[in-house]
């Protein structure tokens, strides 16, 4: 796509407008950046005060077990609810510089990755805490948020076209979002549930990554290579597909904004 | 219609932009749908009702080496468009533009000034926008915040500052860099006081003086007449006039109203 100066000046302009939401996000609040810690560990607390003793029997652990699903889930919808409104809110700028306008759907999904960052640092402390051991399967996790960005990303192109052309894509991937919240089994065991949507969760790409993580990091297990391929293909597949979308969608894009 | 050309055989050498036959077409349609909720009731009715607005139509253009070309005309006319496209932010529906992209700058004021950042970090994001690598502006920060004249309020946020403080920031940084060789400029010589006037347009001068092949936009033609070798007015998306800025000008002031 380009040489690598131009890569490098990219990367420089995609660190500024990221360092630009963050800074944005915090200009009115006290506690500034620490929200980013504060927030998973205040909805772990709400949600451990009233589920842990409903699964205490089938879910060891529930806080890290919630916490584990939570932030993965969170990077995830950060990302993709930013990035899909991110062509309309630049408008002006879009239509000023050279940048590709992927730039700007990739600083979204950028800032989440870095609020994830701080979201782990909130993780670590809980694991500490909840004295899981270290073990060296939890190396293999930047692995699992490899391909759940490359998901984010993906799905990220295709809002991101589709909401300059409707502005309900918005309404309807709330709705959308709510749904797949329950089908990802981020505080309830995906064991004690039967049937269909069963099937669905199974099949669920956030699912896979959330139950990879805790593999790795609650049980010290290595998810098996069925699993793996699965959440590459859903990673690459979404990827490659959301980007040949927004590329096709281009020039339309331009002219409707 | 009045046309008026300089001689061809004047410009031996390869233009170094080309406009040739360019039409922009912006399909406004005439209550288009904004959900899918319209779209779904309007297919089902059968069609949509396009009206084809052309921004621009049929202009064609050439600027050789080493020219200051101005281009008048009224807000709306189609002057920006046109520079849109030959920076290549915009596709044009028919006809081409050949130039090296790789050398124009397209100079705008302010692009993408947060009001919640202060003056320092807007340099930055301003600056990675335009091009500027980061260790370019680490070099020149200190001219830019001289030639803007805020010593002193650039750890304020620009939402702080007065308009023509955020105007002047926005000339320092747009001409901060070494001229490029094609450079492009809309509507950045008219900001801040006389004094600050003065002075902005010694510096185009002095980018000018360095051989770069110019395109500026104006819908004042004194800025045209003191800085151009060549002018052309647009009006409507039409090419009226090419030639020199003096005829162009006056037939531009003259023009019917």
């Amino acid at each position: 796509m380009a040489d690598a100066p131009h890569r490098r000046q990219y990367a420089f302009v995609i660190r500024q407008l990221t360092s630009r939401e963050i800074k944005r996000k915090y200009s009115r609040s006290y506690l500034g950046v620490l929200w980013s810690v504060l927030n998973p560990l205040l909805s772990m607390a709400v949600l451990s005060l009233i589920f842990s003793q409903l699964f205490r029997r089938s879910i060891e652990n529930y806080p890290i077990y919630y916490l584990t699903g939570y932030i993965l889930w969170q990077a995830f919808t950060g990302a993709t609810t930013a990035a899909m409104t991110t062509l309309a809110d630049n408008r002006a700028l879009l239509l000023r510089v050279k940048f590709p306008m992927e730039l700007f759907i990739l600083t979204r999904v950028y800032t989440a990755a870095i609020n994830l960052g701080y979201s782990l640092i909130a993780y670590a402390v809980m694991l500490a805490v909840f004295r899981i051991t270290p073990k060296w399967t939890m190396l293999l996790s930047p692995l699992i948020l490899l391909c759940l960005f490359a998901f984010a990303l993906g799905m990220s192109y295709i809002l991101a076209a589709a909401y300059v052309f409707f502005g309900d894509v918005k309404h309807l991937y709330t709705v959308l979002l709510t749904l797949w919240m329950y089908c990802s089994a981020i505080f309830y065991p995906a064991e004690q549930l039967q049937g269909v949507i069963r099937t669905v969760i199974a099949i669920n790409p956030l699912y896979l990554y959330i139950r990879g993580l805790r593999q790795l990091v609650m049980a010290g297990q290595v998810p098996g290579p069925a699993a793996w391929a699965a959440m590459a293909l859903w990673g690459g597949g979404l990827y490659l597909l959301g980007h040949t979308v927004f590329r096709k969608c281009r020039n339309r894009i331009i002219q409707k904004l | 219609m009045e046309t008026l050309k300089t001689g061809l055989g004047a410009e031996a050498a390869p233009p170094e932009i080309l406009v040739d036959h360019v039409t922009m077409e912006f399909r406004r349609a005439k209550d288009e749908a904004s959900s899918l909720k319209e779209l779904l009731v309007r297919s089902l009715r059968g069609g949509h009702r396009y009206e084809p607005f052309k921004a621009l139509d049929d202009v064609s253009l050439t600027v050789a080496r080493g020219e200051v070309m101005g281009i008048v005309g009224t807000n709306g006319s189609g002057k920006s468009t046109l520079l849109k496209i030959i920076a290549g932010v915009l596709i044009p529906t028919r006809g081409r533009v050949a130039v090296d992209r790789r050398r124009v700058q397209l100079l705008t004021l302010g692009t993408g000034f947060d009001p919640e950042l202060t003056g320092r970090e807007n340099v930055y994001l301003n600056g990675a926008l335009i091009g500027y690598t980061k260790a370019f502006l680490d070099r020149h920060y200190h001219r830019i915040v001289q030639f803007a004249e805020l010593e002193g309020f650039m750890e304020e946020k620009v939402r702080n500052y007065s308009s023509g403080m955020v105007s002047r920031l926005g000339f320092a940084v747009a001409t901060a860099g070494d001229a490029p060789e094609i450079l492009i400029l809309d509507e950045v010589l008219s900001v801040g006081d006389l004094f600050f006037r003065r002075k902005s347009e010694a510096r185009i001068r002095e980018m000018i003086g360095g051989g770069s092949t110019v395109l500026i936009v104006s819908h004042s033609p004194s800025v045209i007449r003191s800085v151009c070798s060549r002018a052309a007015w647009i009006e409507k998306g039409r090419l009226m006039a090419v030639g020199s800025p003096d005829s162009v000008c006056r037939a531009y002031e003259e023009r019917p109203q």
